[in-house]
């Protein structure tokens, strides 16, 4: 198991190399500078390229970045001139973590038992209705639910605040317009993941044996669903976490995802990096968790070799 | 047992969840407004008795550095925190703010300022002439975005300073002593005052600004302030907080007690939190002005914002005269002004738009030149052919290159569908791009046309006209005329106000009809929704725009 | 195709039971015989033989979510096709006169069609209209009814090339890793698991930025992003099969390796690689309309469902009908793809006999 989790993280370490390498490059491509402004002369902008060594050939700009990034400094944004990248993540990391975490958490509870409980009336009238709500769910663009939350919910009955972030009870409604997407994918999950071993034949077996049915569906049933489950979560929740932009946009979220595409469109380079990096290790880091767990979990799955990893 | 192992995943988002929910961060001294309940009708504002204005940005705040800033919200914010040595009023002209008195010597070359001896700091320190000589400096010392104020101010040595010809100390501006500050020009300038209220100019307190180091002016307690209002609060990205200035010089004009300032990128969301009561002025987007025009809250602002086409002269068609024209005239400006865009934006036929300057008997420099490019679409038509004919070819493409803004792109729809139908043999493609790179595009001059656009920086028909010299910075279309370029330099000189009125309306007569070298579309609108009881809420004309130092609160 | 043939019940014929000579509980045991086994009967079956593919089309028809959402399916593709002729305009005709009209159906009046706008003003008599628009007008006075079904012409074209142009990539490259395995699986995995981290946005960005905007750029995008999932299905299905009894065997008969790719483990693999297309085609309509929604869609004038979409959530308070179509549709859409993988994948599962 040691050498495992050896090789592993040496593969990790080599991903986000590869990555770091790979987006840094991209990025150099994408046309425009930091400094564009309408105001700027050209004498202008080459002082500011200068001053911050984006004059210099992009091998030698790399090189610079990469020595920076293994000392562990991401460097300064370019739009928030002073403000280092670690700052500007950590500031954002924060609403998009509460909002997705929540979101998670909610979708999960709400999706195992909408996934479940169809799963075991297969085919009948509530099977149908919550495939039917899982996959609307999944379908209508999440921003539709959060415009109807928002003037419904926020405006209309004024139950909740509509927008902004000045307290708990701002997080809601951006939570619940998340936590669909986050229903719909677990319930349909889980009732797939179900249905296929409710027909396994251990599991008839057991019910021949005439154990009790509730019994039949905790211990074997749910817990060789959840497994795949689980895979998913991973990165899934990654994915959640890191913001949904379009969530953020339109309840003035002052998150992650929001922030990561205005620096893409303003050429913000190092904070572009700098999100990049931190999700891709997010990520990276997720799967690595979920394998480990995946393998405790089923103890078919052989870890050293080839393990089929969902 | 194995649902536990997937709450293990859960437990792992909560870690990070945790670190970093922070609503109101620990140094925050901020009065903050108690929530508003929502009751579905319109609220009222928090009853404690004090006069709070909510304001939206469109954006956070990169840096309150006055060396630095080159973007509307920084701009926003300082003028409403500082004071330069002249500040702007409600009609958008000087008077003297943090200096008392201003003196000319006889050639008008060096100006003598008396800083107050009431002008303080917010930390209650007097500002002095120093802070002004450090300021100044610091820009070029710095490489900030709007040193080409300084020539836009003619101040002594400026232009040798930015091509490094001089160092920056060399700067015209000296600190004779703590209250008298010394500027040199090189040559008269009749805009001087009003440009001196510009944020770029303000002062800075030398002492801390390098206590503060790097940190200088990213967050609100790395500030001194020195205007009307100060910040109490700054939660990057959300929004921000102002409080009266009890140190302000000219306090006494200041009614309100209380600003607050929010981040809200989506004009949807504007309007529902207009509508709950915790915004109290938004701006509408086109698609809700027909459902409020008739609501006493609803106004149309018309601003000088001038849009436009470039054209890439060296086009093998473009460089035609006939074509730019036949462009220019073939298409209906009104039809966009008033129905598509439908927010006070009105039909421009010229360089400088309506109501933006007159000459000494009060005439409206528009009136002057009168509507240009204009003809039917006969007219037009006809130029259009002869154009092809002589450029030897019976059809064109042409590229757009627009921003990828809601607006951009709607104009360019409508001009598109306007222009292919309107003129032969014409195809037009869109590239509607993120604006960085739109403006890459445009100084590169790789584009055929380009939709542009230009507010003023300051009150004077020149901000417009200087445009268009032989390589400058703004022209991004290889268009050059000597005969242009000499002109302006000398109305840039002449101290007869008259006559360089008269020499700027004979530059928009070569630049627009004579020379063709852009077609004008419109001049902006802005449509508004404001709260009846906020009053005196002043928008000028030009950058910073918005004014809270006299809005007052009536209930 | 050597296929898996269904095990139906074998059900053997029972002698008809003889009126009762003796009373049950005196019969003696040696009476009892056992039957003749006759030999031709073994292999018996009840039903006629059904091939894979009958079989999982007979279950799937009786899956009723899975007809509707076919029939959804090609009802839309059909109006998309055909929907724009209908209103005999164009999707890009601009007339300023007859901006923002609310739709208006001669007949379904009652049902929303009546041609009034937000504040109860019917558009069509104020301005004097007699021409109607079924699904009303944007701002630029064009027919909603012709762009919105154009727009789903263009939805379902990308959608469905960047499907395509996965299913061949992601086959390619899981069947090559799976079929090899050992080392080059590993390698192949490893790509996949740093391609996973980059970033989808900014790929995206750049590839819509560096070529020109278009449906090109925008399909190309996708795919980069999108054979991921296929070829790690692929990679799955593959794996399973190779392990398989038959695969072995085949081999040990000296089977070459095309012979065994070709024969046993494409066909066998077929089904999921279906199902997988039939979901990517909704993710890839979804990401195109989240695409349109940052802004990163097609030039105008041309319209995709994401971009009217768009144009309509600005608009949603006073013009809902504007978001409301193009919503409707690709929901529907997304629903019924859906579904019908759903269907698809329940069919094509031998063990799911219910």
């Amino acid at each position: 198991m040691g050498a495992y989790l050896l090789r592993r993280l040496g593969y990790m370490l080599v991903t986000l190399l590869v990555i770091a390498t790979a987006t840094f490059f991209l990025m150099k491509m994408l046309p425009g500078t930091p400094f564009n402004n309408d105001r700027l002369n050209d004498q202008q902008l080459a002082n500011m390229n200068a001053k911050y060594g984006l004059d210099q050939p992009v091998a030698i700009q790399y090189l610079k970045y990469m020595s920076n990034l293994v000392q562990g400094d991401l460097g300064d944004s370019y739009k928030y001139v002073g403000r280092s990248v670690t700052e500007v993540i950590s500031e954002r990391i924060g609403p998009s973590a509460l909002i997705g975490f929540q979101a998670l958490v909610v979708g999960t509870l709400v999706g195992l038992a909408l996934g479940v409980t169809s799963a075991l009336r297969h085919n009948s009238l509530l099977d149908y209705t919550s495939v039917t709500l899982a996959v609307l769910g999944m379908s209508i663009p999440s921003f539709i639910f959060a415009a109807l939350l928002q003037y419904y919910v926020g405006l209309k009955w004024g139950l909740l605040p509509p927008a902004l972030w000045k307290g708990y009870e701002y997080t809601i409604l951006p939570t619940l317009a998340l936590s669909v997407t986050v229903i719909a994918t677990v319930a349909r999950f889980i009732r797939t993941e179900m249905l296929d071993v409710i027909n396994q034949d251990y599991v008839m077996t057991a019910q021949a044996k005439g154990l009790n049915q509730r019994k039949v569906i905790i211990r074997h049933v749910l817990r060789n669903a959840l497994i795949p489950v689980v895979t998913m979560l991973g990165p899934l929740a990654v994915n959640i976490m890191t913001g949904t932009l379009v969530i953020e946009k339109i309840f003035s979220v002052p998150g992650l995802g929001e922030q990561f595409s205005l620096s893409v469109i303003v050429n913000d380079y190092s904070v572009i990096m700098g999100i990049t990096l931190f999700y891709s290790f997010l990520f990276i880091f997720m799967v690595f968790i979920v394998d480990i767990l995946y393998g405790l979990l089923d103890p078919r799955i052989n870890l050293r070799g080839g393990s089929q990893k969902g | 047992m194995k649902k536990r192992k997937s709450f293990l995943a859960f437990t792992l988002m909560a870690a990070l969840a945790v670190t970093g929910c922070n609503f109101n961060s620990g140094e925050s001294s901020s009065q903050s407004p108690e929530p508003n309940n929502n009751g579905g009708t319109t609220t009222e504002q928090p009853s404690s008795g004090k006069k709070v204005l909510q304001v939206f940005n469109t954006d956070e705040i990169p840096s309150l550095d006055s060396a630095h800033v080159h973007e509307t919200v920084s701009f926003t914010v300082l003028n409403n925190t500082m004071d330069g040595l002249y500040r702007r009023d409600q009609n958008g002209q000087p008077y003297l703010a943090i200096a008392e008195k201003h003196d000319v010597s006889a050639d008008n070359l060096v100006h003598t300022f008396t800083i107050r001896e009431n002008a303080k700091w917010s930390d209650g320190s007097p500002v002095t002439a120093k802070d002004f000589e450090f300021s100044w400096k610091k820009v070029f010392k710095e490489a900030g975005h709007y040193s080409f104020m300084f020539e836009t101010l003619a101040v002594k040595n400026a232009v040798a300073i930015e091509k490094g010809e001089k160092q920056p100390d060399e700067l015209g501006v000296k600190a004779v002593d703590d209250r008298t500050l010394e500027v040199t020009l090189e040559y008269p300038n009749p805009l001087l005052n009003q440009l001196l209220s510009f944020p770029t100019f303000y002062p800075q307190k030398q002492e801390f600004v390098e206590s503060k180091g790097d940190k200088y002016g990213l967050e609100y307690d790395n500030m001194l302030y020195n205007g009307p209002f100060m910040l109490t609060d700054w939660k990057h990205d959300q929004g921000w907080t102002y409080t009266k200035n009890p140190n302000y010089w000219d306090a006494g004009k200041v009614k309100l007690d209380q600003i607050d300032g929010y981040v809200v990128k989506d004009a949807p969301a504007r309007l529902t939190l207009f509508e709950s009561g915790q915004l109290d002025r938004i701006e509408l987007d086109s698609s809700y002005v027909d459902q409020f025009k008739g609501d006493p809250r609803f106004h149309i602002i018309e601003t000088p914002t001038i849009y436009f086409i470039r054209f890439n002269h060296e086009h093998p068609v473009l460089k035609n005269k006939n074509i730019r024209k036949a462009i220019s005239m073939a298409w209906d400006k009104k039809g966009l002004t008033d129905v598509i865009l439908n927010d006070g934006s009105s039909p421009l036929n010229g360089l400088v738009p309506k109501r933006f300057a007159t000459d000494a008997s009060g005439k409206d420099f528009r009136e002057f030149n009168g509507d240009m490019q204009q003809g039917t679409l006969e007219e037009a038509k006809k130029l259009w052919e002869q154009g092809l004919k002589e450029s030897g070819v019976t059809e064109v493409k042409l590229g757009v290159n627009a921003a990828d803004t809601d607006r951009s792109k709607k104009i360019g729809e409508y001009l598109k569908n306007q222009l292919e139908k309107n003129l032969p043999g014409l195809t037009l493609e869109l590239k509607n791009v993120p604006s960085n790179q739109r403006l890459e595009i445009e100084k590169a001059i790789t584009y055929d046309l380009s939709l542009g656009t230009w507010g003023p920086d300051y009150a004077d028909p020149m901000t417009y006209i200087d445009m268009w010299v032989t390589g400058g910075s703004a022209n991004r279309m290889k268009y050059s005329n000597p005969k242009y370029d000499e002109l302006v330099q000398q109305a840039k000189l002449n101290t007869d106000l008259e006559s360089r009125f008269k020499q700027m309306v004979e530059l928009e007569k070569i630049l627009i009809e004579e020379d063709v070298a852009i077609a004008p579309m419109y001049q902006e609108g802005l449509a508004i929704l404001q709260k009846e009881y906020v009053k005196d809420f002043v928008y000028l004309p030009t950058a910073p725009t918005n004014n809270y130092l006299w809005v007052d609160i009536v209930k | 195709m050597s296929m898996e043939l269904e095990r139906t019940k074998n059900n053997s014929q029972l002698p008809q039971s003889a009126a009762p000579l003796f009373p049950a509980d005196s019969i003696p045991e040696d009476l009892f015989v056992p039957e003749p086994v006759d030999a031709s009967l073994q292999e018996q079956t009840s039903g006629p033989m059904k091939s894979v593919w009958q079989d999982a089309w007979q279950r799937l028809v009786k899956n009723k979510g899975a007809v509707l959402s076919l029939f959804m399916i090609l009802l839309i593709t059909f109006l998309a096709l055909a929907g724009p002729s209908m209103s005999g305009r164009t999707y890009d005709e601009q007339n300023l006169l007859f901006s923002n009209l609310p739709p208006k159906v001669p007949g379904l009046e009652w049902l929303g069609f009546d041609g009034v706008d937000s504040k109860g003003i019917n558009q069509y008599e104020v301005r004097g209209v007699t021409e109607n628009f079924w699904f009303g007008t944007d701002e630029f006075g064009r027919d909603l009814w012709t762009r919105v079904w154009k727009g789903t012409q263009i939805s379902l074209l990308i959608a469905s090339l960047a499907a395509l142009l996965d299913l061949i990539i992601g086959v390619a490259y899981g069947g090559i890793s799976a079929f090899y395995g050992g080392r080059t699986d590993t390698v192949m995995q490893r790509i996949i698991e740093v391609l996973m981290g980059i970033p989808n946005l900014i790929v995206i960005i750049l590839f819509i930025l560096i070529l020109e905007p278009g449906i090109f750029s925008i399909v190309l995008a996708m795919i980069v992003t999108g054979w991921v999932s296929m070829a790690r299905v692929v990679r799955g299905q593959i794996l399973q099969i190779k392990a398989q009894e038959f695969v072995m065997a085949s081999r040990a008969l000296g089977a070459s390796n095309s012979r065994l790719i070709v024969k046993h483990m494409l066909p066998n693999a077929i089904g999921p690689i279906l199902v997988t297309i039939m979901f990517t085609i909704p993710s890839a309509i979804f990401f195109e309309a989240f695409l349109s929604f940052i802004g990163l869609g097609l030039q105008p004038p041309l319209a995709s469902l994401g971009m009217l979409i768009q144009d309509g959530y600005v608009a949603m308070r006073y013009f809902t009908y504007k978001l409301v179509f193009p919503g409707i549709i690709i929901s529907v859409l997304m629903i019924s793809f859906n579904l019908l993988a759903d269907g698809l994948r329940d069919a094509l599962d031998p063990r799911m006999k219910k």
